[in-house]
């Protein structure tokens, strides 16, 4: 059937008013209200990822239109790849199924390791509530390294970490691969409070930490019970209030190991994020993204983080974590580098 | 400021006595009754999750007292599942579920839970004292034990299972086997190194032993009700006894309560030994040293019930030992409440010692008064919930399947752990039905990933020079004559029936159908 000019005129014109209604944008706004959104957490409840997570829903509520309920489930496994498969490949993409997980996920991904189904480039990633960081490498007093080169010189020193492929296990093969350690030995299999006490007892000489888990236990500082070599700022040139430490990659002689540097980096930056399943609806993620950005900004939000997770927040912005994502190193070698820094042979060639 | 012990003693009880802290100690102590008895999974970690955007905005004792409250008494009230439903408790209490559930179907529940309380309220209170008195001096006794002496406290725990086979130990050696062929599946921590995995996501981190635990004696218990009718429809079991039968068996046991809580509170100090072993470490102790009835055991003996009950409420007095005067959280729960103290202020280890030792000993103060009070309250429940061991079978089945699978799914919240608890539960019933010990086969796979993670560590670390270490070799002597005891014991034994320490308990249990 031919539609002549001015019955199209007549039939959009409907369309064009009701777009250009504030109610109809009312109504995109406030599709959440009455609605319940679901957050799945690669994790189990009650760790501090679950708080950081927890300390935003107060304000994710007020900033999204329509005041949604947010409930939590919880889907450890496997490092946050359980729950990214789920978001990825099962949840619905209504903009009511929401994922957060450590940032291992990313690691897994970019990394291809095992019970990875999910593609990062095609999850739509809204932020997280931390990412910048220092992590510092330390000794105890009684291995005798108090100095960077008594450091460098000691042979076969017990560098102490939670699990193979673990961020503290890989940033400790880091530190020991650019610094360089003369034959270090990798003992793993600690939980974070063990591997305190394995230190404190001489059963390792180091290990490398974050930052705020060296301010909790600043008395081995002020008592020189640890010496503090080396630091890596997330961001790049992130200075430390405390700590005047050099960088890692001043030591890296190539820049086979700046890129390596900076694929940690980047994937450390990526915080613990929050994403939508591909093909959640523009205008709702628009909605979460705008929320989330509100949130971080809030005044009153640093201190409720900071009692609740017993930290202050280092928000990445939705478009950064986009942006942080794509930019991650994946050229081969650098991957495969990084690969045998995650796993557990030798440290690679330098 | 720094103030004296004493002073910092008097000032922590001080500090409790007033309405408002009383007042959210008892709401902490009702929310952990409640969580006690709700299917396993609504545990500590979960209520603490809860209440601490709550309570960090209270006054720092004020919300301790709520989070203490709850957490005290949780353990002292877990032995309702286990005794009324043979269903085990929460981690900490699965091995009352030996002694418990028979003496639950042959009457004696209010005994049981009598017995279970009493010696939960003293492991409390011995854990509490142990706190309190280890104050001035924690930190040695921490750094006394590292991976090659925890290696070897794991050797002398499976040195048990082997010897829980009692009449049948091909059977129990198998089990035993099976546990910790189970524990190797996953991602193996030391190397990454996926085993029977198979490319499925929900294996990465291997079976979880709460729901292995729940499934292979759950299941079975409720399916024996089912199949057989033996319920108490049929046989209605007599109430006999009561609650104070169970509380004068604990006085008399008062030695095995104290050896017992000791024994709670070195696993809860111990970093990474958590509450998956402290029940059966101590149920495993009070066979080994029992001096006559060693064969009761897993008949419904009620030092089945106060051994694991005073070491599991003990330990808490242990994790909090580390927690505060260390700042090592020994669990989630207890990370938990350090990021509450956190947040109030105060810093968790020897600067909290040094600044806020009155807070600890309200702490002290606090757990203490929780455990008795928690005791208080189980004993007026118990009245009342122990007349569910009267239950018709066609109500109690049911009920046992939906608490059996809400508290599988609440675990990890996973629809394929629904799946597992009922296959592990089937394989359980006919565990049960050919006389494969159940319990060697849990103690297997909780210690094969703890002896597999030690040993490595002693490896890396210290080559074979380990063997050499004092504490290991005396630790080995104590362990080798435990043992060797042990099967002196079973020699002196008469006939078939006779039986080795934990071994009464794998035998009936799996003799029982």
């Amino acid at each position: 059937m031919k539609v002549n000019v001015p019955l199209r005129a007549f039939l959009g014109l409907p369309v064009a008013v009701l777009l250009s209604m504030p109610a109809f944008t009312f109504a995109q706004s406030n599709f959440y209200a009455g609605k319940t959104i679901r957050i799945i957490h690669g994790r189990s409840p009650g760790g501090s990822g679950d708080l950081r997570v927890k300390s935003m829903v107060s304000f994710l509520q007020k900033y999204i239109p329509g005041n949604p309920t947010i409930v939590h489930e919880f889907m450890p496994g496997g490092g946050g790849r359980k729950a990214a498969n789920y978001i990825f490949g099962s949840a619905t993409p209504d903009g009511l199924t929401i994922g957060n997980t450590g940032g291992g996920m990313v690691a897994s991904a970019v990394l291809g390791e095992k019970g990875v189904q999910y593609d990062l480039d095609k999850l739509i990633f809204l932020g997280s509530p931390y990412s910048s960081t220092h992590y510092i490498f330390l000794t105890r007093r009684g291995a005798g390294a108090t100095s960077l080169e008594k450091l460098r010189s000691i042979s076969g020193l017990r560098v102490g970490a939670q699990s193979v492929g673990h961020t503290i296990y890989n940033i400790g093969r880091l530190f020991a691969w650019v610094a360089p350690l003369k034959d270090p030995k990798f003992v793993t299999g600690y939980s974070s409070p063990e591997r305190d006490a394995a230190l404190l007892n001489g059963e390792i000489d180091a290990f490398a930490s974050a930052d705020d888990h060296v301010m909790r236990n600043i008395e081995w500082v002020r008592n020189k019970r640890v010496d503090l070599h080396l630091m890596i700022a997330v961001p790049k040139g992130l200075k430390h209030a405390e700590f005047d430490l050099p960088d890692l990659e001043t030591f890296a002689k190539s820049e086979k190991e700046r890129k390596v540097i900076a694929l940690f980096r980047n994937l450390r930056l990526t915080g613990s994020p929050f994403f939508a399943p591909p093909g959640t609806p523009a205008d709702r993620i628009e909605i979460l993204a705008q929320a989330i950005t509100k949130t971080f900004k809030d005044p009153e939000f640093a201190p409720h983080y900071k009692k609740l997770v017993g930290d202050d927040p280092s928000p990445l912005f939705p478009e950064e974590n986009q942006r942080a994502i794509r930019e991650l190193p994946r050229d081969a070698e650098t991957i495969e580098i990084f690969n045998r820094l995650a796993g557990p042979g030798p440290l690679p060639p330098r | 400021m720094e103030i004296s012990l004493l002073d910092a003693a008097v000032k922590g009880l001080l500090n409790v006595f007033q309405l408002k802290v009383l007042l959210a100690m008892l709401a902490g102590v009702c929310i952990g009754t409640f969580t006690a008895v709700a299917p396993q999974g609504l545990g500590t970690p979960l209520v603490y999750a809860i209440l601490l955007p709550v309570v960090i905005k209270w006054e720092p004792v004020t919300g301790i007292a709520l989070l203490i409250g709850a957490s005290s008494v949780s353990a002292i009230c877990a032995a309702y599942l286990p005794i009324l439903f043979g269903i085990p408790g929460g981690s900490g209490s699965q091995a009352t579920v030996l002694d418990g559930y028979p003496m639950g179907k042959r009457g004696e529940a209010r005994r049981a839970l009598g017995a279970s309380f009493m010696a939960g309220g003293l492991g409390c209170l011995i854990g509490t004292l142990t706190l309190a008195l280890a104050i001035p001096a924690a930190r040695p006794l921490i750094y006394l034990m590292g991976s090659p002496e925890l290696f070897v406290v794991m050797l002398w725990g499976l040195s048990m299972v082997a010897v829980l086979a009692g009449r049948r130990p091909l059977k129990g050696l198998i089990a035993a086997a099976f546990g910790l062929l189970l524990a190797t599946i996953g991602q193996q921590a030391q190397s990454g190194i996926m085993r029977f995995v198979f490319d499925q996501p929900y294996l990465l981190d291997g079976f979880s032993i709460s729901i292995i635990a729940l499934a292979v004696f759950g299941i079975p218990s409720a399916l024996d009700l089912a199949l057989t009718k033996l319920g108490v429809e049929q046989e209605p079991a007599p109430l006999k006894g009561s609650l104070f039968d169970g509380v004068k068996d604990t006085l008399r046991e008062w030695l095995l309560v104290l050896r017992c809580s000791f024994v709670g509170v070195w696993v809860g100090i111990v970093p990474g030994l958590g509450s998956q072993v402290v029940d059966w470490l101590a149920y495993g102790h009070a066979v080994q040293s029992a001096k006559s009835g060693k064969e009761n055991f897993g008949k419904g003996d009620v030092r089945g019930v106060i051994a694991p009950e005073s070491a599991n409420d003990a330990k808490d007095g242990g994790d909090l030992v580390t927690t505060l005067l260390l700042g090592f959280p020994q669990g989630v729960a207890t990370a938990l409440f350090i990021v509450a103290l956190l947040a109030w202020g105060f810093v968790p280890g020897p600067e909290m010692v040094k600044k806020n030792a009155d807070i600890i000993y309200s702490v002290v103060w606090i757990q203490g008064l929780s455990g008795i009070t928690g005791t208080l309250i189980g004993f007026i429940l118990a009245q009342q919930l122990a007349k569910l061991a009267q239950v018709r079978y066609s109500i109690m089945v049911p009920v046992m399947f939906l608490f059996i699978l809400m508290g599988a799914f609440a675990v990890n919240r996973d629809p394929l752990d629904l799946v597992v608890v009922v296959a592990f539960g089937i394989l359980g019933y006919f565990m049960r039905r050919f006389g494969y010990p159940r319990p060697a086969m849990i103690l297997g796979l909780v210690l094969g990933e703890l002896m597999e993670r030690y040993l490595y560590r002693s490896m890396a670390s210290y080559g074979f020079t380990w063997l050499t270490r004092p504490a290991v070799i005396v630790l080995l002597v104590f362990a080798a004559v435990s043992f060797i005891m042990t099967l002196r014991g079973r020699a002196k034994g008469k006939g078939p029936e006779a039986q080795s320490p934990v071994t009464g308990a794998i035998a009936r249990v799996g003799d029982e159908s």
